[in-house]
């Protein structure tokens, strides 16, 4: 168990590799560059534009520039944001805690949601069966971002009182930061929310069938019993999936999320980056999130092992 | 003696896209205590449905109306509730399922699957259950129960689960074990042991058996008497020599001639 955890560890680096070249390529791949985006719409003359240009280094080929980024990151140093000029690293931390609260919140809301609909669904069938596959329907076919202005737009008509843009730090009022998350978070987590359901609810629908619950009923156990020990337990392993797979996408949802809602985390930082093409600061970004989305996923496969006595790494 | 199960005029219907289709049609047969019942017939003649019946236990997903009466120690089971039915299911009858493989769940130990229906029927502790569990397992002959207990059904071949299944049936020694082709699923040599544990325990512990097959060859030596099931009905009804020596409905001889026979004569020819 220990060695497949390090090896899975070790297997993330070449990954993490491979996504900060790409990263970078994209980047340099979309038109114009930070000394025109901080020019704006003022006319500059080139020589100034190179002037600039050459002070960030940006005159060098692609690839020297790269090597030159991966020689100090690998270092620790994911240099200096050409907007701020202030390290990346420091930048990127306390954001990042932001996101990471915000989307855990939003991880637990759509796993609560997605689980009880999923398998209220698969349980009772019928009417209910009905209503959480339209309501799951619905919310797929509308964009998160759509979802989060509707929530802002009647937040904001019926609850004029609670503020909708006011985040909270952490460390002036846990709690009243938590609240301030609320919204937010469940911008994000009805999305996610319909995948983890349906595939609940497959799952609870397939073990349902299988013999060994018919063999739990035989014995005379209790309804509950079944359900936890036989159902549930068999569904866990697709719902554990999707649920690792959907931290990818509340990472991605959270650029927009955090940008409607102002509330500074990764997300927003990622959005104001991108718009001045700050590559350094965008490389660190990536960075981080590819590494969140890599480690949740050896979390997974952990966790399939702790499930499942089937499942075996050596 | 009184019988302990009695079963009258029992009907199921089944209801396909609106349609009601009545698979049992209208049965009746006892069982005494102790005593081995064969119940013999082709597949979809309706006698796994009528084991279903007397354990009340309808498939995931789909809706049975069963009808007339299943007298079982005094009271009719068609009329309890579904708690006191719970209580009588696993404790009072209990059964053996055709498929070893998909018998027993994949992510709990085989020594758990057998802990838990001793504590919700006996009320024994923790502790108490998997020392019954440990000797139930060496009971239905498998070996270091102590140490096989914390393993998992996919560490045991077909044979063994059986034998597991029917540790936990016989668990809580039961007054009628319905075992439902029980050996089906399971190459020939494995067949003959399992059909073996089946009638020692039976006499060891006093049960009843419900012996269910489209086999005759293995309610042979097995029960004392046999119930012929054709097409939803009971087609024929007695003690199993009479039966083999002289079968008075055709489907009876059509099934004894279906049996292999190893001077490879045939019945009656």
């Amino acid at each position: 168990m220990m060695r497949m955890v390090a090896l899975r560890l070790a297997l993330t680096l070449p990954i993490l590799l491979g996504v900060s070249m790409v990263a970078f390529a994209l980047m340099r791949a979309l038109p114009g560059d930070f000394a025109q985006a901080s020019a704006g719409t003022t006319t500059i003359s080139v020589e100034a534009l190179d002037q600039i240009r050459r002070n960030l280094g940006l005159d060098r080929p692609i690839w020297a520039q790269y090597l030159a980024w991966l020689g100090n990151a690998l270092q620790g140093d994911l240099g200096l944001s050409f907007a701020t000029r202030r390290p990346v690293l420091g930048e990127l931390v306390p954001r990042f805690l932001v996101t990471a609260e915000l989307t855990l919140i939003a991880g637990l809301m759509a796993l609560t949601l997605g689980t009880c609909t999923g398998l209220a669904s698969a349980r009772l069938r019928g009417r209910v069966d009905w209503i959480v596959r339209g309501w799951n329907s619905l919310l797929l076919a509308v964009p998160n971002f759509v979802v989060a202005t509707l929530i802002v737009l009647l937040a904001g008509l019926y609850f004029p009182t609670i503020g909708i843009f006011t985040y909270v730090p952490f460390a002036e009022d846990p709690v009243a930061n938590v609240v301030s998350l609320l919204l937010p978070a469940l911008s994000l987590a009805l999305t996610v929310s319909v995948t983890i359901s349906e595939n609940t609810r497959a799952a609870v629908l397939e073990v349902s069938s299988q013999d060994y619950v018919m063999v739990a009923r035989a014995k005379g156990l209790t309804a509950s019993a079944v359900l936890r020990d036989y159902l549930v337990r068999n569904a866990l392993t697709p719902v554990i999936t999707v649920t690792g797979l959907q931290m990818a996408a509340l990472l991605g949802g959270s650029i927009l999320i955090e940008t409607i809602f102002t509330i500074p985390g990764m997300g927003q930082y990622l959005f104001e980056s991108v718009t001045t093409r700050d590559y350094p600061a965008i490389q660190g970004i990536v960075l981080v999130a590819a590494s969140v989305v890599l480690l949740v996923n050896v979390a997974v496969d952990i966790a399939y092992a702790r499930v499942d006595a089937r499942v075996s790494y050596d | 003696m009184s019988p302990l199960l009695e079963v009258r005029d029992l009907t199921a219907q089944f209801a396909r896209d609106g349609v009601p289709a009545t698979v049992v049609k209208g049965i009746s047969f006892d069982i005494a205590p102790g005593e081995s019942v064969g119940f013999v017939g082709e597949s979809g003649c309706g006698k796994s449905v009528t084991a279903r019946a007397i354990m009340r236990l309808a498939p995931e997903g789909s809706s049975v109306a069963w009808g007339g009466r299943i007298g079982f120690r005094g009271q009719d089971l068609l009329t309890l509730s579904e708690r006191e039915m719970r209580d009588i299911r696993g404790r009072r009858i209990a059964m053996v399922f055709q498929d070893p493989m998909a018998s027993l769940n994949p992510v709990m130990s085989v020594g758990a699957q057998i802990d838990d229906i001793l504590r919700r029927h006996t009320g024994l502790s923790r502790k108490a259950a998997r020392q019954r569990t440990i000797e139930l397992l060496g009971l239905v002959g498998i070996r270091d129960p102590a140490i096989r207990a914390d393993d998992f059904p996919h560490q045991f071949s077909g044979g063994m689960r059986q034998r597991v299944l029917i540790a936990i049936a016989v668990s809580c020694q039961p007054d009628l074990l319905i075992a439902d082709e029980p050996t089906t699923a399971l190459d020939v040599t494995v067949q003959a042991q399992i059909l073996r544990l089946l009638n020692r325990l039976r006499r060891e512990l006093g049960m009843a058996l419900m012996l269910i097959t489209h086999d005759f060859g293995v309610i042979a030596g097995m029960v004392e008497r046999v119930n012929v099931m054709h097409g939803g009905e009971i087609v024929e009804a007695g003690p199993i020599d009479q039966l083999f020596a002289a079968p008075t409905h055709p489907y009876t001889r059509a099934l004894l001639a279906a049996v292999p026979r190893l001077d490879g004569a045939r019945p009656g020819g």
